[in-house]
């Protein structure tokens, strides 16, 4: 079946990609442009490890085709971090210990990226709410939540993000 | 660095072991690659020339392959071959099948003629894509003749069932052992062949007399569904084969590297020189990741003598991989009105599905040793069924036992009007108390952490949380305890000293939970080093020392033990050269802020630095400063947890809400606190998942019905509530620093102790499990049949 | 994924063209949630997906100034839910809308998604029922519009012909007494699927009496199904407990529910009755307002 071109715009650079139509955005950005940060736990959109932001929103990358991604902003976690300098998410998931197997993490961060945009202050309870489409089997989410609210709380007490 | 006088000595405030760098809350070592997607997990590999491999999987629990015809599936573009189980013998270096007549899973890399559960894999299809795999998989033409299929384990047990499959021989206990060492071997069936594997029996005392002695004897029976670990990432390797220098190179997702080597060289004959196995990042095992896609990979490897990608669909992971059995547990135990338990008869039983493998010893060992029964008689089986094959999970067995037995005690407790806290208390097994098998337990604190939980809020305001009850809303709090004996296995590190002065570890145990940072840790401890300045590799099988699974509890207290001897080395090493150097004796020196010091001298001093190059320059005088710990480890130690829940039962829906949750568990010492804590809240979290809402849906037929995460329900996050770790103390005899294992006991008690919140809140048991709505309104009488 | 092509039109005139050209194995793409899982499972075998994603006569959620709501077939369910006007005059499929997946499916799955899977537990199929939307369906032979309900014709099967796609979903102006709302069962809080879903509507007059009502059950019948005669146990009386009691137990009696992965028959019988009679009283809240 006939390969299609379509540019696609993942953390601010531009790929041309020539590829089956028929793939997910997924596969491509891991398979064709070599960021595997995003990770595939079901392929059927039920466990978030693949989660991406696309135009700002969170969608599971398993189920979008990748030539629905054109332009798009498309971020995935290799574009979180600024250089060395880290989305301040992915410094409270390292220091509050919410980083187990890490599977999940690169999906989980991004959830909690959006949470945190919708509801800056969010409560415990709408952290729960935001990253339920994400599991993780390590944690019991304990320490995921209390470095996500950790976060929340440093942009309430009006210290920078 | 915090400098403390003697390392080891009790703080005054707390009473706790101070030391400087173990025990202290250390971030992971490896967070930040995980956190920026940099970490390497085996999917993420990709090699030149790799072909994509897609399972074609047996829809029947019990079939004949009849046809297999492969020769549509060869034709379309972009397959290159289709691998069935007659392929294999080319695989094996000396031409032997190793699934021809296998009786373990790890052998049976693909049905050979006959299917034993329905998603075995019956053939592999290898394609230049992944697309062209799956297309080619749609093509493959499979004929079955279905088989009577065995499904329901009691049923099994009977004389005349028809055998789940052909009989078994030489039963693989590698998983069962990699968890926990015990003195116990079942008896293997004699005879004519059943469908039980195997069979073990405690006896002990009088069991009529236990019971005459009794004021209450309660008698019920339990059902614990089959549940998947449920590891976010499914099972994944990449194997590569050079056929000109005969290497074979894996890349896998694994808690055993070595494991995989060992196996991958007896199934197919390939010298360890020539086979190199490199565990990658693993994304979550639980006991459920060994082996099994590593083998069917490197066969098509070595059969395509191409790289060959295997990863499993979350499809595949559910249905071939290696769940967690179902179980029964029947129960008749005795209690006097004081308190003290009298007796005790139990029949365990596990659905091994159709290869051997359930901890059948360790779960009717462990059913009967947790209390101080005078009377006992446990009964254990492990039955085969044409259901998908068993693995291990945290604790394997566990959950199953204490969800039988600690609603037992509860109901005890509560029927002769005690409080179930106290009946445990005055009847848990101490020190030096003999287990069923008649060996004494080493160092323990059952008591100490069920006193943590009796102590903590939850259960000391249990009376007011009931007041919060309305017509609809039922609240309930519930106590279960138990334990985990824990594996042991020897253990190697290495250590060497680097020229800036920093420290460097290698070992080949996998990092499951956090281990290489507690090791980091303990090798800074030794040398008297910030954490930064040490560093922990996970090698690969050529590169790193020999470690057993990373299963059993044991990782940090038989590795743990074998860095801190490996420091030790290199602690040694240093002091004899800095001796000479500074001409002093060596057992007048100290280490200090980097440095060899003269004890009270201490401007007397070597740093680490002008160590290293002093005994790496040229014409070096001295031998390179190199560490090694090798250790055997002998004496167990075993952890216990003691969970409290309060729930609110919705009683017309039949929707469990967890408000509170706190676990007790005693890690002897932890090493570092902030992973002690991950591991207690990830095993509450999967004891949440079993409790309430996971298990394996078979339709009448055996075919698995909820093959995917939508409708195998794990728990997300708005489903758990907080959880509160209480780290117990008791400090272990042969851990390093006195720890404990402390990655299983947490899963054990949560579904047992959401069971006893439930007949708190209504006062009716939920004997089945999970306590879904649909089961907890039938409790209830709500719905009719 | 198995192969398939793919074409992402700009207009419903090249999407239908696109349709037209590409024969019976063509579908039109929503937001793929349900689709691309079921071609991942080898469930269906398009030969290729139309995108809708840029067709912009299926956008958004619009209400006009009589107060209908019309919602064009790719809005998202995240936008729905968060829709003022479906939230205040439509609760029920703000509801519906809110209740799907995670965050990261309502951002993708479209409600014109939703409906023509024709899932029976589709979460805004019981609301739209209720609320008396009509479906606009485009096609070769021009525009049609019928009930919603009579999209589906059994589990995954519609009555949509080749090339016709559905474009929105008009929903009139409810009139003022009238409240409506919609609540599944799961055994999960999120990411779930419903066990049963319950969506009512009701009018009342002045005096609190019930003029009107619709009730649509989920995932106890092939296809969403309204309970006629547990409607009809509420006209012309109030809307008491006993009076919801009642709708419940004879909603029950309507349902022909299965035995499946998510509940036995028995089990889905019950929680008709007792859903029913929970939304039909939250329903009537609403309805005062």
């Amino acid at each position: 079946m006939a390969k299609q071109a379509h540019r696609l715009t993942v953390n601010g650079r531009e790929h041309d990609v020539y590829a089956e139509p028929s793939r997910s955005l997924l596969e491509v950005v891991r398979d064709e442009l070599r960021l595997t940060g995003s990770k595939e736990g079901c392929g059927t959109g039920d466990c978030g490890a693949c989660t991406m932001l696309v135009d700002g929103r969170v969608v599971t990358s398993c189920l979008v085709l990748w030539p629905e991604a054109e332009g798009r902003e498309v971020r995935t976690i290799e574009g979180l971090a600024e250089g060395s300098a880290l989305h301040p998410l992915q410094r409270a998931f390292v220091e509050h210990g919410a980083v187990q197997c890490g599977f999940c993490i690169p999906g989980m961060i991004l959830a909690g990226v959006a949470t945190l945009e919708r509801t800056p202050h969010a409560t415990r309870e709408q952290i729960r709410d935001g990253i339920a489409g994400n599991l993780c089997r390590c944690t019991g989410y304990q320490k995921i939540v209390d470095a996500i609210e950790s976060v929340a709380h440093a942009s309430s007490n009006g210290e920078e993000r | 660095m915090t400098t403390v006088e003697k390392p080891g000595a009790a703080d005054p405030t707390t009473g706790r072991a101070r030391y400087a760098a173990v025990g202290e809350r250390q971030p992971r070592l490896e967070g930040v690659q995980k956190t920026t997607g940099r970490s390497v997990y085996a999917a993420d590999v990709q090699l030149p020339g790799m072909l994509h491999a897609r399972l074609v999987l047996s829809p029947h629990p019990h079939a004949r392959i009849t046809t297999l015809d492969a020769s549509a599936a060869l034709a379309h573009e972009g397959v290159v071959a289709v691998i069935t189980a007659d392929d294999l013998g080319r695989a094996a270096r000396d031409g032997s099948n190793p699934a021809r007549g296998a009786s373990n899973r790890a052998d049976a890399l693909l049905a050979d003629r006959e299917a034993v559960f329905a998603g075995q894999p019956v053939a592999v299809v290898l394609g230049e894509s992944y697309s062209a795999a799956e297309e080619g998989a749609d093509l493959l033409n499979v004929e079955y003749e279905e088989l009577p299929a065995v499904l329901d384990m009691e049923a099994a047990m009977e004389p005349d069932s028809p055998l789940a499959r052909s009989p078994v021989s030489d039963i693989d206990h590698t998983e069962e052992d990699a968890h926990v060492t015990i003195d116990v071997k079942s008896e293997e069936a004699e005879g004519r062949p059943t469908n039980i594997a195997s069979h073990v029996s405690f006896e002990r005392g009088d069991l009529d007399a236990g019971f005459e002695q009794a004021d209450l004897v309660v008698e019920r029976s339990y059902r614990a569904a089959l549940v998947h670990q449920g590891y976010i990432e499914p099972h994944a390797t990449v194997a590569d084969y050079d056929p000109a220098s005969g290497d074979v190179s894996v890349w896998t997702s694994t808690q055993g590297q070595f494991h995989v080597r060992d196996t991958l060289m007896r199934l197919f004959k390939l010298p360890e020189t020539k086979l190199r196995v490199i565990g990658c990042e693993l994304g979550g095992g639980f006991g459920g990741k060994m082996i099994q896609s590593a083998t069917i990979a490197t066969a098509c490897a070595l059969l395509a003598e191409r790289p060959v990608k295997l990863v499993f669909t979350r499809r595949e992971d559910l249905l071939a991989a290696t769940p967690t059995p179902g179980s029964v547990v029947r129960l008749k135990s005795g209690i006097t009105k004081d308190g003290d338990v009298t007796a005790l008869q139990a029949t365990v039983i596990y659905d091994a599905g159709a290869f051997p493998g359930a901890p059948a010893a360790v779960g009717s060992l462990l059913i009967s040793s947790f209390y101080r029964w005078p009377n006992l008689r446990t009964d254990g089986y492990e039955v085969l069924t044409n259901h998908v094959s068993v693995g291990a999970i945290r604790a394997p067995g566990i959950h199953n036992i204490t969800h039988a037995m600690e609603q037992q005690m509860d109901e005890m407790a509560r029927g002769v009007g005690l409080d179930p806290a106290e009946v445990r208390l005055r009847n848990a097994v101490r020190t030096g108390d003999p287990m069923a098998s008649g060996k004494p337990f080493p160092a323990i604190g059952m008591v100490e952490t069920i006193e943590a939980a009796a102590a903590h809020p939850i259960w000391q305001e249990r009376e007011q949380a009931r007041t919060r009850s309305t017509e609809t809303t039922k609240v309930g709090v519930g106590l279960a305890v138990s334990g985990w004996l824990g594996g042991l296995q020897p253990a190697s590190a290495e250590l060497m000293l680097n020229s800036d002065g920093t420290v460097n570890a290698v070992v080949g145990a996998m990092d499951i939970s956090g281990v290489n940072t507690s090791f980091a840790q303990i090798v800074a401890e030794e040398l008297a080093i910030p954490v930064e300045r040490v560093s922990v590799t996970t090698g690969d099988t050529r590169t790193a020392p020999y470690a057993g699974i990373s299963a059993g509890s044991k990782t940090t207290i038989t590795m743990g033990r074998a860095l801190r001897e490996a420091a030790i080395d290199m602690r040694q090493q240093m002091f004899s050269v800095a001796a000479d150097q500074l001409e002093a004796n060596a057992q007048d020196m100290e280490l200090a802020e980097g440095e060899v010091r003269v004890a009270g001298s201490p401007e007397k001093a070597l740093p680490f630095r002008r160590l290293a190059s002093i005994t790496t320059g040229f014409g070096s005088l001295y031998t390179p400063i190199v560490g090694k710990g090798a250790i055997s480890a002998r004496v167990q130690a075993p952890g216990f947890t003691a969970q409290l829940a309060e729930l609110e039962v919705d009683t017309v829906s039949g929707n469990v809400t967890l408000k509170r949750w706190a676990i007790a568990q005693d890690a002897g010492y932890a090493i570092n606190p902030l992973s002690v804590e991950g591991q207690m809240e990830g095993g509450t979290g999967m004891g949440i998942g079993i409790g309430l809402s996971e298990e394996y849906l078979f339709d009448e037929g055996g075919h698995l019905r909820n093959a995917g995460l939508l409708d195998y329900r794990m728990p997300t996050a708005a489903d758990t509530p907080d959880i509160e770790s209480l780290i117990v103390e008791v400090p272990s005899e042969e851990g390093p620093y006195g720890a404990r294992g402390v990655g299983e006991p947490s899963i054990t008690a949560g579904p047992a102790a959401i069971a006893n919140a439930i007949y708190d809140a209504l006062g009716v048991r939920v004997t089945e499990m999970p306590a879904t709505p649909e089961r907890i309104l039938r409790a209830l009488g709500r719905i009719a049949d | 994924m198995r192969h398939f092509d793919y074409a992402r039109p700009a207009s419903l005139a090249e999407a239908m063209e696109a349709l037209r050209e590409r024969g019976e194995g063509a579908r039109p793409l929503g937001g793929g949630t349900d689709l691309l899982v079921q071609v991942k499972e080898g469930h269906r075998r398009p030969s290729a997906l139309i995108s809708l994603a840029d067709v912009p006569e299926l956008a958004g959620v619009h209400v006009d100034a009589s107060g209908e709501l019309r919602v064009g077939a790719r809005a998202t369910m995240q936008e729905i839910g968060d829709d003022a006007t479906a939230q205040q005059r439509f609760s029920a499929l703000a509801d519906g809308a809110s209740v799907v997946g995670s965050y990261q499916t309502r951002n993708m799955a479209t409600i014109g998604g939703n409906v023509c899977n024709a899932a029976p537990s589709a979460d805004t199929s019981p609301p739209l029922v209720v609320l008396g939307a009509l479906a606009h369906v485009a096609g070769v032979n021009g525009e049609r519009e019928l009930p919603v309900q009579e999209l589906w014709s059994g589990p995954g099967q519609t009555t949509l012909e080749p090339g016709e796609i559905v474009t929105s979903f008009v929903l009139p102006a409810p009139p003022a007494g009238a409240g409506s709302h919609y609540a599944r069962h799961t055994p999960r809080k999120i990411m779930d699927i419903a066990v049963v879903g319950v969506a009512s509507y009701v009018e009342l007059d002045a005096g609190g009496v019930v003029q009107a009502a619709r009730i649509a059950l989920g995932a106890v019948a092939p296809t969403v199904v309204r309970a006629p005669q547990a409607e009809q146990a509420l006209v012309g009386r109030a809307l008491t407990e006993e009076a919801a009691a009642e709708a419940g137990r004879v909603a029950a009696g309507e349902a022909r529910p299965i035995s499946d992965v998510r509940g036995s028959a028995s089990f889905r019988r019950y929680l008709v009755e007792t859903m029913t009679r929970a939304s039909v009283l939250r329903a009537a809240e609403r309805a005062r307002g």
